[in-house]
């Protein structure tokens, strides 16, 4: 999910926030920023980070990127300069995220004080023309931004009226042009310095401030609820307990909408089931390459344990040690797991006690000392390195008659991993597999019966000999191969009438019966021709008897076929043989 | 579902005047020259009767048909089964060519039955009685005849009257009118047909589907060169009911207007595919390039661009529609086993089917080849698009994804949770997913056993999480004693043969044999850790089999094996907390005992010269069937055997005989307290003595 973070560079910034000398609205907003990478560095640093600053005019400072330090880095140096210009930075978010086309969800994460701007400029000024001219060229870009995922981090005491106002212009937008949008903000202080009526309340250090350094880190924490949740299902490989666990499927999957299959019903909104089940494995070959809905990767999922403690020192301690392993007697697989435990302790302790025994040839199988995440075991690695070594896929089963495959898949930096290609619902979505769940082993067939893939299906005009005449090339191209055929009688009779019969049926289907003259003709000329040339009796015989019979009217019946000159009639032949000198003679 | 191109209907105008030329004639020049090289007076004959006779005209009326057939043939390729077209012949009658039927969608049978249709006839006078008006009511008539899809979801509602289906068709008249007004007349009657027949399929009568709409198109057809008096008109509404468009076209050039109709009949598009390298048909040894178009949905277009990508097009000769011109790439064999990232898949049929580039084209891609289509970009450079592939005998083009996606750089699996372990059972579970390929069946049995009875119900996920699967690269006939225990079906032949392994392995245990394994090779185990090794590989062969339990047999296996671990003092010893907990053991109250001289085996039996792997050798060479009463009783006449050396040795001296004395005593006392122990114990006084 590229995420461009879109930082308001308007001097309205820079003011102390009321009650907090040491920050403003900038420096909180550096903070945030800072935050919201520190969360998606904790998540697997997947999501691409743009960097824009914007005042007048919007200002890309870092391009996207997975190199969260170079945002770090950028953000420092951003200096407020203007006015805001909310809707010319919305145009320039519109251009610098084009090039994701629609395939990805697209974020914008705004961190602003919701300053309205001036004038013509200023959002409600847009508001105003907007409504007047909604279908017109200059508002086209708002379409192309309704596909996008507007996050606003809206900096404010809500005692603050250019700040409440600002909220309630910049809802009104996200609602008027249909926007996909919200606005995070901190809750309102408590009612009792508002009842005293003071207008400048100083902060009792006991009550938390409406707008602080925490403040904004729990907006950035329910930002990443919202928009940055993975999809945590159950991979299921099998009936062993470790060979199911716990993963993430990045980005996270989206309800699709599918079309009832009983008309007149309403569409259905379906998810994808909580538990991702393999069904069989397929090499990728016999795949190929299917219509897909989706593509994520499949993450192991790390166990986290939450503190009460300070998010950022919760944060290094969960990264820094994993919880051990706890086993609980009433685990259904506490046996297994002890065993397990128990053999692992076991194969420690002999590479101790070997080294005591001073044989520095042998090789430690296990490292002592606590086991870092990329130590223990996990069954997405084991899958992933088994299907690539197999180059297979694993179908998997994501709902109700919804499938997908698991594969290996390797980008151009030679990086792999584990990827679901999530197809559109339905069981037969892929033509050359059949249906989907009459998938089976090959134990299932029938005594003597064979499959295998790809599923045939019928004949395509393009696998047939078909007899198509528009073109005339087409035309002369099936006579020329009659021609070149009669020309090698008697070795390629059966050519002949074969293709003969074949042009004369299509012929007579369509009417043509003007081709058949016309070949009749020809075939007599080459007769002729062949003739002087000292062919065999044999070929000019046969030239002749088809002329014959392409112009005989009884044979224009679907029924009868043009059949090769029989050697018994020889006589016959013989009697021809004599009247055809008589015309040349007589001429 | 049920769109105005599920149904759509041919009307083919078979009076006298389509037996009239198009005024289009084909040449047969090819063969001309070769009769006058000959010269002289036959030669001369045989010149002027070639070049008279050599030249020939299509009918009207075969224009009309072979340009409706290759509609057809393109419907019929891009929605098989799915859209139905249909042919009614027009003359003194309707004549039926096909019905909705699926049977009768094809094109074999289309062909077969004009075979009957035949030319029309040039020899009847003109009669009133010759008219496309009966193909036109036939035409509305078989509009409102259900499709088989109609029919089921007809009966999807049951009795349930309110939802209506829709029923919507196309009517694509071929046929030829004098003049604007003739042309009006036939659009006023069939507007009134249309009207009538939904009055008979109201109720009461219902006589068939109620036509919600119909779109009528009329082809009005004249010979080349000849000027119509017929005003060519677009779309126009005619009543609720139709909307009617009227085409002039000169015979010849029927298909490229019925081309150009399907594509939006359909929704369809244009690609030609150019640059395609082949040989040249007259000369082997050099090749050209080709340019092959094709038709396919349109979205393989539009699911495909970006705000960066327009696709290029162009106009080809004779045509009116654009094409989109993608170039040829480079073609991946069938060894690419990457799964391409792809948006859209869509049936794919030529224009020219008998062209020599578009069989080329095709028979390249049926035999398995796939060919990838390049674009250009904005910028200059090129994206791969599309990609053009065969599958059971269907050809697809795949609309790729070519805008920048956060997918294309892969989170590398070995930074991730597990990356860094490196004894996974990679190879086992390759082995597994390589036997549990699925293949497609044609009726599949529900009570078919599904995945999970085929991968294993115990799997660990590394070497160093196993001592069985480890040991098994280094004890020959380890495998398949695993491979017999988790038979579903195991029979007693099976079970006989597991617990012989399960007591060699006893044996082995009560011996002290050393386990191969191979990070301990050269280096000698303390006792302890042997024994380590036995009490976890015991516990792990109990939770394999109590995990493949599906017979008796397998109970047998486990019960045996439980006496023998405890035999051998390993639950006692282990958990004995536990085990009280857990399970209890008749013989728990033996186990001083028995551990003591078991202790004094183990010593002598490691300077013993046999290794595990011997005794498994001279176990497999006796293949005789014995039962387990028969295999403890050899077991307890050979540890006897030992005692007796023992006791030999101890002879010796005179002052040992005297502690001797003692123990044997103890054993007497055991002989009184324990009834299950009697056998045994006269057996081994009886050696003595």
């Amino acid at each position: 999910m590229p995420t461009l973070i879109a930082l308001d560079a308007s001097l309205s910034m820079l003011r102390p926030v009321p009650g907090r000398n040491e920050h403003t609205y900038q420096s909180l907003a550096t903070k945030g920023i800072q935050h919201l990478l520190d969360n998606l560095t904790a998540a697997g640093k997947l999501e691409h980070v743009a960097l824009l600053s914007y005042s007048t005019t919007a200002e890309l400072k870092v391009d996207f990127t997975r190199d969260y330090d170079q945002v770090r880095q950028a953000v420092k140096k951003v200096e407020p300069v203007d006015k805001a210009c909310l809707m010319s930075m919305l145009k320039a978010v519109v251009s610098i995220m084009s090039p994701w086309g629609n395939q990805n969800i697209l974020q914008v994460v705004v961190f602003t004080d919701c300053g309205l701007g001036f004038g013509n400029t200023s959002i409600t000024g847009f508001l105003e023309a907007y409504a007047e001219k909604e279908s017109e060229p200059e508002f086209g870009f708002l379409k192309t931004l309704a596909n996008y995922n507007l996050n606003f981090i809206c900096l404010g005491l809500h005692g603050d009226y250019y700040f409440t106002r600002g909220l309630a212009v910049y809802q009104q937008l996200l609602d008027k042009v249909s926007l996909k949008g919200q606005l995070f903000m901190t809750k309102p202080a408590k009612s009792s310095d508002a009842v005293e009526g003071n207008p400048n309340p100083n902060p009792n250090p006991s009550h938390k401030s409406e707008l602080g350094r925490t403040t904004v880190f729990e907006l950035i924490e329910r930002l990443c609820e919202a928009s940055y949740k993975s999809s945590e299902v159950t991979l299921k490989c099998g009936s062993y307990f470790r060979m199911e666990a716990s993963v993430l499927l990045w980005p996270p999957t989206a309800p699709y909408e599918q079309k009832s299959h009983i008309f007149g019903r309403e569409p259905t909104i379906r998810h994808t089931d909580q538990k991702i089940e393999v069904c069989g494995f397929l090499s990728l070959s016999d795949i190929g390459s299917p219509a897909t809905l989706s593509r994520h990767w499949v993450l192991p999922k790390v166990e986290r344990e939450k503190s009460g403690s300070s998010r950022r020192s919760g944060n290094l301690s969960a990264a820094a040690k994993p919880p051990k392993l706890n086993l609980d007697t009433s685990n259904p697989n506490y046996e297994l797991e002890k065993l397990e435990a128990d053999i692992k302790e076991f194969y420690a302790k002999d590479s101790k006690d070997t080294e005591e025994s001073g044989d520095d040839d042998v090789t430690i199988v296990l490292k002592p000392g606590p086991q870092t995440e990329q130590q223990k075991e996990n069954l997405c690695v084991l899958l992933h390195g088994a299907l690539k070594m197999e180059n297979m896929a694993a179908l998997v089963r994501v709902g109700d008659k919804w499938y997908g495959f698991i594969y290996a898949f390797t980008d151009s930096k030679k990086k792999s991993n584990l990827m679901l290609n999530i197809l559109p619902p339905g069981t037969n979505v892929i033509p050359w597999l059949g249906d989907l769940e009459s998938l089976g082993f090959p134990e299932d067939l029938a005594p003597g019966e064979t499959a295998s893939f790809p599923v045939r299906a019928d004949r395509r005009s393009y696998s047939q000999s078909s007899v198509v005449w528009i073109r005339q090339a087409s035309l002369q191209s099936d006579v020329q191969k009659v021609l070149r055929h009669a020309k090698k009688m008697p070795d390629k009779t059966q050519h002949f009438y074969k293709e003969l019969n074949r042009i004369r049926r299509a012929a007579l289907a369509l009417g043509f019966v003007e081709l058949l003259e016309a070949l009749a003709m020809l075939l007599e000329k080459e007769c002729a021709h062949l003739s002087l040339n000292g062919a065999s009796n044999d070929c000019t015989l046969q030239l002749q008897h088809a002329a014959t019979e392409l112009r005989k009217t009884s044979n224009r019946d679907m029924k009868s076929m043009i059949v090769p000159l029989q050697k018994v009639g020889a006589s016959d032949a013989g009697s021809t043989a004599a009247t055809a000198p008589a015309p040349a003679y007589m001429y | 579902m049920f769109e105005r191109n599920q149904k759509t209907i041919f009307v083919l105008d078979h009076t006298r005047y389509f037996s009239i030329a198009s005024e289009e004639y084909i040449s047969m020049d090819f063969l001309k020259g070769k009769p006058s090289a000959d010269g002289g007076a036959t030669g001369a004959a045989g010149n002027a009767t070639g070049s008279g006779g050599s030249q020939f005209s299509k009918s009207l009326w075969t224009c009309a048909c072979e340009s409706s057939i290759e509609y057809c043939r393109v419907v019929w390729d891009l929605f098989p089964g799915k859209k139905h077209v249909r042919f009614i012949v027009s003359d003194t009658a309707a004549h039926i060519v096909n019905t909705w039927r699926p049977s009768t969608q094809n094109m074999a049978h289309v062909m077969n039955a004009m075979l009957i249709v035949g030319v029309p006839s040039r020899n009847v006078p003109t009669s009133s009685d010759y008219s496309v008006i009966h193909g036109l009511r036939a035409a509305i008539e078989a509009l409102a005849e259900p499709t088989d899809e109609q029919l089921a979801a007809m009966a999807d509602f049951g009795t349930d009257e309110l939802p209506r289906i829709p029923n919507k068709g196309r009517v694509i008249c071929i046929t030829s009118a004098r003049d604007n007004t003739s042309m009006k007349s036939l659009e006023d009657i069939f507007n009134t047909v249309l009207v009538q027949q939904n009055t008979l399929a109201a109720p009461p009568s219902k006589k068939g589907l109620v036509i919600d709409h119909c779109h009528l198109v009329i082809l009005n057809i004249v010979p080349l060169g000849v000027e119509s008096l017929v005003t060519n008109r677009s779309l126009l509404k005619i009543s609720p009911l139709l909307d009617v468009e009227i085409h002039t076209v000169s015979a010849p050039d029927i298909s490229y207007k019925l081309t150009h109709l399907i594509l939006n009949h359909y929704d369809l598009a244009s690609t030609t595919v150019t640059n395609i390298p082949m040989k040249e048909e007259q000369n082997a040894n050099s090749s050209a390039n080709y340019d092959v178009e094709i038709l396919h949905s349109r979205r393989a277009h539009s699911i495909t661009c970006g705000p960066d990508f327009s696709l290029p097009t162009s106009i080809k000769q004779g045509a009116t529609y654009e094409t989109v011109t993608l170039k040829w790439c480079t073609p991946r064999g069938c060894g690419s086993a990457d799964l391409q990232p792809c948006l859209g898949q869509f049936l794919v049929t030529p224009v020219d089917v008998t062209s020599r580039p578009s069989s080329c084209l095709i028979n390249f891609l049926l035999n398995g080849r796939s060919v990838l289509l390049e674009m250009p970009r904005k910028t200059g450079s090129k994206a791969t698009s599309h990609m053009l592939s065969a599958r059971g005998g269907e050809i697809f083009v795949h609309s790729l994804c070519i805008t920048r996606s956060c997918m294309d750089e892969a989170p590398s699996i070995t930074d991730g949770p597990g990356g860094r372990v490196s004894d996974y059972r990679t190879a086992e579970l390759g082995q597994l997913i390589k036997m549990s390929r699925v293949v497609p069946l044609k009726v599949k049995d529900p009570s078919a056993p599904p995945l999970t009875r085929r991968l294993p119900r115990y799997f660990p996920l590394t070497t160093s999480s196993s001592i069985l699967f480890h040991l098994q690269r280094h004890i020959s006939w380890l495998p398949h004693f695993l491979h017999l225990l988790v038979k579903e079906d195991m029979d007693k032949q099976d079970e006989v043969r597991c617990q012989q392994h399960i007591h060699e392995l006893y044996k082995s245990a009560s011996r002290g044999d050393v386990l191969p394994f191979t990070h301990t090779n050269g280096a000698r185990l303390k006792l302890s850790k042997a024994k380590d090794q036995y009490r976890l590989l015991y516990r792990e062969l109990e939770q394999l089999i109590q995990l493949n339990a599906t017979t008796m047999h397998h109970k047998n296996l486990l019960e045996s094996l439980q006496s023998l671990r405890a035999a051998y003092g390993d639950a006692p010893l282990k958990s004995e907390p536990g085990a009280s907990l857990l399970r209890t053991y008749t013989e728990s109250p033996l186990s001083p005992e028995r551990l003591e001289p078991i202790s004094s085996v183990g010593a002598s039996g490691s300077s013993s010269s046999n290794s595990l792997l011997k005794a498994s050798k001279r176990r497999m060479s006796s293949c005789g069937q014995r039962s387990l009463l028969d295999i403890i009783s050899s077991a307890e006449r050979s540890q006897s055997n030992k005692r007796l050396d023992f006791s030999g040795r101890l002879c010796t001296p005179l002052g040992q005989v005297a502690k001797l004395y003692p123990d044997f005593g103890t054993k007497d006392k055991d002989t009184v307290t324990t009834g299950a122990s009697i056998t045994p114990n006269v057996k081994e006084e009886s050696v003595r003595s």
